[in-house]
């Protein structure tokens, strides 16, 4: 195959995957920001639509309000009348996440029953209500994302710290057994949460940590102290010796060097592994739905949110607030990653 | 006294692995020595027990009359150019340089003079911002040189600090690191287990071998009056050649007899011979120059393969089917032609059993 045969092929892959990719993030975006009565709408679309097309008509007979939305297709189909602006305030905000003053609809609208012709108006969406009223139709939402901080927070700590300390043990001491100790942290990466929490469960309650996001982040922690002390053991094998025992000679304490020499090396290894005890523990449900009670994590209350279509939307802008720290703890880390010191 | 005293120093490792067996030497001030052996010598060893990075097993390490085992390395006053640089790659050249002096808690401005003026001295001032990993292998070496010489070291050590540079930039390094000793006159001791490294930095090469001491010499005793059989054979290239002979005596006359040919012993070593050696196998060796060529030769010989290098040429001859390594300036030479071979005054002769040099 020639050279540029072979670039198409590579461009197709790509474009597919970013497709494969940003396509369903466009459409959790959509659904997100979505009214209520955009959920029922078919086709979805699969671009964010930020705004309504209305279109008013005064009704003289009956002397109200009639409000048609502009659908898919290009018509106009009929909602809602009323002729009470308060009472339109509060269905333009519930069903069509358009949020307006009293004052502001009668001075759009009272342009229709004065002229007597069908009025159009582009009204904006309000893109965070959504947002705010997942915290408020799912109880003790905010309660469960500082759960779910605080689960990541500890599963980190205790994964950096017992693992980092495995991983330089194993890189820089000769124990016995040593790889037999390295090769069993692998094979506690296998075994899968859920089988690990069936028996925890019992032993938390003992400890009186059950329904705690320190039992929970305790359960995280197995699997990734493993993962950690293979992933910093084999950096702390690649930094060589001698810039430890450069410093040494050049006045440096053993402590000394360790954090000005051996820890900066390093670092790269800790952001990667921390990342990956981050993501257990942030989007983990089944181990928190079984070893908690009260004290869902935020990943945990999606998940029970996905109910019915009646708040699809509120749970898809849920779903959105889950991916938001996880991205911005991945983009904090991502320059400790890139700077691997060769 | 001397300036740096290595006494009956011992390092074995496990049980029984001894890497150095009790290592004697007394280093003079401002002195350049350099320790030169194969890998596995124990030389590198040597010189990490100085530092600190290696614990002594035996014996003691004085510097300026007083006992530095029991100090940890950053109390020694010492500083070392490691093999593979060490270069911290997390710091520019700058923190580099100005790491050992924040460390000794000297003032921001002091600090800022000493890297200046050592980085002009090694020739790295340009890149002072610079990160290493942005630095060729040179200029990387010429950072650990800096380094090491900003804390004023009371001694001075590198441990084969040439051997990942390229060829052509070791020789120019090399006369870079003699030129800075000559300025600074810091003491140092060199690892190598390169000879001509050695032989143009060195105040005194000691050869090591299987931890033992076989030779402490100007580069000159060295190579011109080796002491064993194994320093005859490591420093020179091509190496000397050794022949194997019996020493026989006609009419007060001394003769070391080859199946192809005999040689009167005329000089020094005659007593010597004449001693112990009567009838016994004997080692000749004969550095490749120390040959003459068709001037009044004791042998005929063919030119099996001709090196051509340059300002010299290398002739392979086998002499009693053993083969020997020849250099002459003769350029002309061709191959298979037939030469008069004979021996100049500068040969040795080697006890066959202690491999130690007849005197």
């Amino acid at each position: 195959m020639n050279s540029a045969g072979k670039k198409t092929l590579f461009y197709l892959a790509i474009t597919f995957i970013a497709f494969a990719v940003i396509i369903p993030m466009m459409y959790l975006i959509n659904i997100s920001i979505s009214s209520a009565i955009e959920v029922n709408d078919f086709p979805k679309r699969v671009l964010p639509v930020l705004s309504h097309d209305l279109s008013i008509e005064w009704d003289d007979e009956s002397s109200y309000y009639i409000i048609s939305r502009k659908s898919f297709s290009g018509e106009y189909e009929e909602l809602t009348y009323s002729s009470k602006f308060d009472k339109i305030e509060t269905y333009l905000i519930t069903y069509l996440n358009i949020s307006k003053t009293e004052e502001e609809i009668e001075e759009d609208f009272i342009v229709a029953r004065n002229t007597g012709d069908i009025i159009y108006l582009n009204y904006n969406k309000d893109i965070f209500n959504n947002f705010g009223k997942f915290f408020k139709v799912f109880d003790g939402a905010s309660a469960a994302l500082v759960n779910s901080i605080q689960a990541a927070a500890i599963t980190i700590l205790l994964s950096m710290s017992i693992g980092g300390s495995i991983g330089y043990a194993l890189a820089r001491t000769k124990i016995k057994g040593k790889d037999a100790i390295s090769l069993g942290s692998l094979v506690v990466r296998m075994f899968p949460a859920v089988s690990i929490s069936v028996p925890m469960a019992v032993l938390l309650v003992k400890f009186g940590m059950y329904d705690t996001m320190l039992g929970l982040a305790i359960i995280y922690s197995i699997p990734n102290i493993g993962l950690t002390a293979w992933i910093t053991r084999s950096i702390f094998m690649s930094v060589n010796p001698e810039f430890e025992e450069a410093s040494l000679v050049f006045g440096a304490s053993k402590i000394q060097t360790f954090k000005k020499i051996t820890f900066p090396l390093v670092l790269p290894a800790f952001a990667a592994s921390s990342m990956y005890a981050f993501i257990t523990a942030w989007n983990d449900t089944a181990v928190s739905l079984l070893l908690t009670n009260n004290n869902e994590t935020l990943a945990l209350l999606i998940y029970k949110s996905m109910g019915g279509s009646a708040s699809i939307h509120y749970a898809a802008s849920g779903a959105i607030l889950l991916i938001l720290p996880a991205l911005a703890f991945t983009f904090l880390l991502k320059n400790y990653i890139n700077k691997m010191w060769g | 006294m001397a300036y740096l005293e290595l006494a009956a120093l011992k390092k074995v490792y496990g049980k029984d692995i001894e890497a150095v067996k009790s290592f004697n030497l007394k280093v003079d001030k401002e002195e350049f020595i350099v320790f030169l052996g194969p890998s596995g010598c124990g030389k590198s060893t040597i010189m990490r027990m100085i530092a600190g990075l290696e614990s002594v097993t035996e014996g003691n390490i004085l510097l300026e009359g007083e006992s530095i085992i029991d100090y940890q390395p950053k109390d020694r006053g010492i500083s070392m150019i490691f093999q593979s640089y060490a270069v911290w790659p997390h710091m520019t050249v700058y923190d580099n340089v100005a790491y050992a002096l924040k460390l000794r808690k000297i003032s921001k401005e002091q600090i800022d003079k000493t890297v200046k003026e050592v980085a002009k001295i090694s020739d790295i001032y340009q890149y002072l911002n610079r990160y290493p990993n942005n630095l060729s292998g040179g200029q990387r070496q010429r950072v650990a040189v800096a380094r090491a010489i900003a804390i004023k070291p009371k001694l001075f050590l590198m441990d084969e600090p040439l051997s990942n540079l390229d060829a052509k930039l070791r020789v120019s390094m090399r006369t870079d690191l003699k030129r800075i000793h000559q300025e600074l006159k810091t003491t140092s001791i060199f690892v190598t287990h390169d000879q001509s490294e050695a032989l143009s930095l060195a105040d005194r090469i000691v050869v090591m071998n299987h931890g033992y001491i076989e030779q402490i010499g100007t580069p000159n005793e060295i190579y011109h009056d080796s002491e064993s059989m194994f320093v005859a054979k490591f420093i020179g290239s091509p190496p000397s050649n050794f022949l194997t002979v019996k020493v026989k005596e006609r009419e007060d006359k001394i003769f070391v007899i080859h199946s192809d040919f005999e040689l009167e012993v005329k000089n020094k070593y005659k007593k010597a011979l004449k001693n112990k050696y009567i009838n016994k196998e004997i080692i000749l060796a004969v550095r490749p120059e120390n040959f003459t060529i068709n001037k009044k030769g004791i042998l005929k010989v063919k030119c099996n393969i001709i090196e051509p290098q340059g300002s010299h040429v290398v002739i392979n001859i086998f002499v009693g089917g053993e083969e020997i390594k020849v250099v002459s300036n003769i350029l002309t030479l061709k191959t298979n032609e037939e030469i008069d071979l004979g021996f100049s005054e500068k040969i040795a002769f080697f006890d066959i059993e202690t491999e130690k040099r007849i005197r």
